[in-house]
């Protein structure tokens, strides 16, 4: 039901998109060209609220660096909900002027595509969707860089090699982090296993809870997970057992001993660059607007460390996302096998992003299965 | 309740005078946007300035008013449905899971049915389906009460998470029927384009306005003037009448739940053949079903008056959630304690209406 579903880029040329796209044909002058923020007006469409501690916190905190940075202030609408309902809310924005629009939540996909056709002057910019117009781009990331990392912290601190996932809803995104978490902690602990527990939910926290508590009864000691709500870090501390959390750090300070560390976003550059790009005449959209960021350039990075994970393990984590960063390490790289011993990316071949981005398999490792077409 | 040595007391009307169905209504909301003001100025919003947005972003603006209509219109059919049962002593939660379950009807309709038909049935049909489904959903509730007096507010409440679940089974747990099968992502299938009804110009509001208006006028007077209406008041006002008189309990009961989904199920069409085209889990997180509960209570379980409460409910919620667009913006969950006082209010000003408020000195009794 809720939000983000994400990723996807038709080409290659597309993931660097944003840097790439200032002198595209399919960009549109606009209204606020001109190099001054004075017309600018930015708003930004939320499906929760900042105070999740987690998808939406990080995004606002995106929104606070802009504001921060171009001296101008931004409209932010919270709980609205997706699909069909929310066309009213950008047509709203854009009747009154709103220039520059963003919508982070996958559902709002359609209805902004709606909208972006009506109003054609406006620059409409959607986090983890795929579709796009000549004034409707994308923008989303490689959590999975970040994820394949936090998997060797989990896989390092699990004495029994015995790990669970709770994860929102079978869909390539949730699919890619699991998987690339189970790659991480195979790499230093390759019998270990990983459960998956799907929760068809982003943020319900009551039910979450009870996913993360089901996986400890089965007999996890280091929980991942890959929802909007801190509720698995709550199961694992009741038990004891420690967790690896998604979207924020900001929480960490509240699991003194059971955190390990998680994979975060930090949108700032993005929409600082993005707002920027707009104001000097050209909204980041179209074929050639589909940002996908990543650990290189920041927008994807790995949180602070917890107390128990180990210099040494902190060392190696180092060392990858140093090879991540320089481009000699790709965590989707051959051999892989699916879970059911099938190879699905052969002995030293590195996974293209467009596989990546649909992804419909579970590595081998996985405890679990996902709907198969 | 006493105050020193008066006494307040409400005492029932036998009748309410005409100019009281004014007067409550209007006392009603002035209390209401009175503690709402005060909240508003506590919170440092201009109270005024913020009502008069309000009531421009959610009834008097063209745009307001349309896109209300737009969210007003399957809120009519699920507070239809939710009178229809509840004035007969009926009590089905499950407007939310009926609708969801007329979406899966409507969408499969349209995408399996309409390419069949000729161009004027298309959209009738995948109507009618989505009703049938509605009502299929409250079937297994409807006999249990029916035959066995089992409480139709669990089962029907209980239904609503199973249907809940399986629109996400549908969409984001298998990749079968309702998914779009050209992408990965989980999306609805698209029903066919001749399914599909157009907006009103470049409106969010929908032919289906007129149906919805329509059935809650025809539901009006057919339950006053109908065999039917008469039956099923005397079955709600006294089931031991109603079965001396030879009235049949277990077939009244089950057309009324029946009918009850069918209006639900007809909501979750209405969204499938207008805005959304296919099983759109956005549905889900609007609470329409549930909101349709509100609207029939505030509405008395009155049909016609169904129209206008839906139309306030849709209009506070299109309001309230773009009072963010400002230049000091009321949060959302401001907006929400705006919208909660009227509505609190407006129930509220019932028993006013329903009642006389006596005030009386007493004696008083002087304890040692």
């Amino acid at each position: 039901m809720k939000k983000h579903i994400k990723g996807f880029a038709l080409t290659a040329a597309a993931v660097f998109g944003l840097a790439a796209c200032g002198g595209s044909s399919t960009t549109e002058t606009t209204e606020a060209a001109g190099g001054e923020y004075d017309n600018l007006k930015v708003a930004v469409v939320y499906i929760g609220v900042p105070g999740d501690a987690g998808y939406t916190y990080q995004h606002d905190q995106g929104i606070a660096a802009l504001e921060a940075e171009l001296g101008i202030t931004v409209t932010r609408l919270e709980n609205i909900p997706e699909g069909a309902e929310s066309t009213a809310t950008f047509d709203q924005l854009a009747a009154e002027g709103y220039n520059l629009i963003f919508g982070t939540s996958f559902g709002y996909m359609d209805p902004m595509l709606e909208v972006s056709g009506k109003y054609t002057d406006k620059c409409f910019l959607h986090a983890t969707g795929y579709k796009t117009s000549p004034n409707l781009g994308t923008y989303f990331g490689a959590a999975e860089e970040a994820r394949y990392l936090s998997g060797i912290a989990a896989g390092a601190a699990s004495p029994t090699g015995k790990l669970g996932y709770v994860a929102a809803f079978p869909i390539p995104e949730v699919v890619r982090g699991l998987n690339a978490f189970t790659l991480g902690a195979r790499s230093v602990n390759p019998e270990a296993t990983v459960q998956v527990q799907w929760t068809s939910t982003w943020f319900d926290p009551a039910k979450e809870k009870e996913a993360a508590q089901a996986l400890l009864q089965a007999g996890a000691d280091v929980l991942g997970m890959h929802q909007d709500s801190t509720a698995t870090g709550e199961a694992a501390m009741e038990a004891g057992a420690k967790w690896v959390g998604y979207n924020s750090d900001t929480i960490a300070g509240g699991f003194p001993d059971t955190w390990l560390t998680a994979p975060i976003w930090d949108w700032g550059p993005y929409y600082i660059s993005a707002a920027k790009q707009f104001a000097a005449g050209t909204c980041p959209a179209g074929d050639s607007g589909q940002y996908y960021g990543n650990m290189a350039d920041g927008t994807v990075k790995l949180g602070t460390f917890g107390s128990s994970v180990s210099a040494e393990t902190q060392a190696l984590i180092a060392e990858r996302a140093a090879a991540i960063i320089d481009g000699s390490f790709a965590p989707f790289t051959g051999p892989i096998n699916d879970n059911a011993g099938n190879e699905v990316i052969a002995d030293g071949e590195v996974a293209p992003l467009g596989d990546l981005l649909g992804m419909q398999y579970l590595v081998e490792g996985v405890i679990g299965e996902i709907p198969s077409s | 309740m006493n105050i020193g040595n008066l006494r307040i007391e409400l005492e029932p009307r036998l009748t309410s005078p005409k100019w009281l169905y004014v007067v409550v209504p209007v006392g009603s909301l002035l209390c209401a946007f009175i503690v709402g003001g005060v909240f508003l100025a506590l919170t440092g919003h201009a109270p005024i300035g913020t009502f008069a947005l309000l009531i421009d972003r959610g009834f008097t603006s063209t745009r307001g008013i349309t896109n209300t209509l737009g969210t007003a219109t399957p809120l009519i059919c699920t507070g239809l449905a939710a009178a229809f049962a509840f004035r007969m002593n009926l009590f089905n939660i499950g407007e939310e899971g009926q609708m969801y379950l007329g979406m899966i009807g409507s969408a499969w309709a349209g995408i399996a049915l309409a390419g069949h038909l000729p161009g004027f049935a298309a959209v009738p049909v995948v109507l009618m389906t989505g009703a049938l489904t509605g009502a299929l959903w409250v079937l297994v509730p409807a006999v249990l009460r029916a035959k066995m007096g089992t409480s139709e507010i669990v089962s029907t409440l209980l239904l609503n998470y199973v249907a809940l679940n399986l629109v996400n089974y549908f969409i984001f747990g298998s990749r079968g029927f309702f998914r779009d099968p050209s992408t990965s992502f989980p999306q609805g299938r698209l029903i066919e384009e001749s399914a599909r009804l157009t907006s009103f110009g470049s409106t969010r509001t929908y032919p289906t306005v007129i149906i919805a208006v329509g059935l809650a006028v025809g539901l009006y007077w057919y339950m006053k003037r109908s065999n039917y209406g008469y039956e099923t008041s005397v079955l709600a006002d006294s089931p031991n009448t109603a079965r001396y008189a030879g009235m049949n309990a277990t077939k009244l009961t089950l057309s009324v739940l029946l009918f009850s989904g069918a209006l639900a199920g007809l909501a979750g069409a209405m969204y499938v053949v207008g805005p959304a085209g296919k099983v759109d889990p956005g549905l889900l997180q609007v609470g329409l079903g549930y909101a349709g509960i509100v609207v029939a209570a505030l509405a008395r379980y009155n049909f016609m008056a169904v129209v206008l409460t839906a139309v306030l409910f849709a209009g506070l919620r299109e309001g309230g959630a773009s009072l963010q667009i400002s230049t000091n913006p009321v949060p959302i969950s401001i907006a929400v304690v705006l919208q909660g006082a009227v509505l609190l209010f407006a129930l509220g000003g019932e028993v006013f209406r329903r009642n006389r408020l006596r005030v009386r000195r007493v004696q008083q009794t002087v304890s040692v």
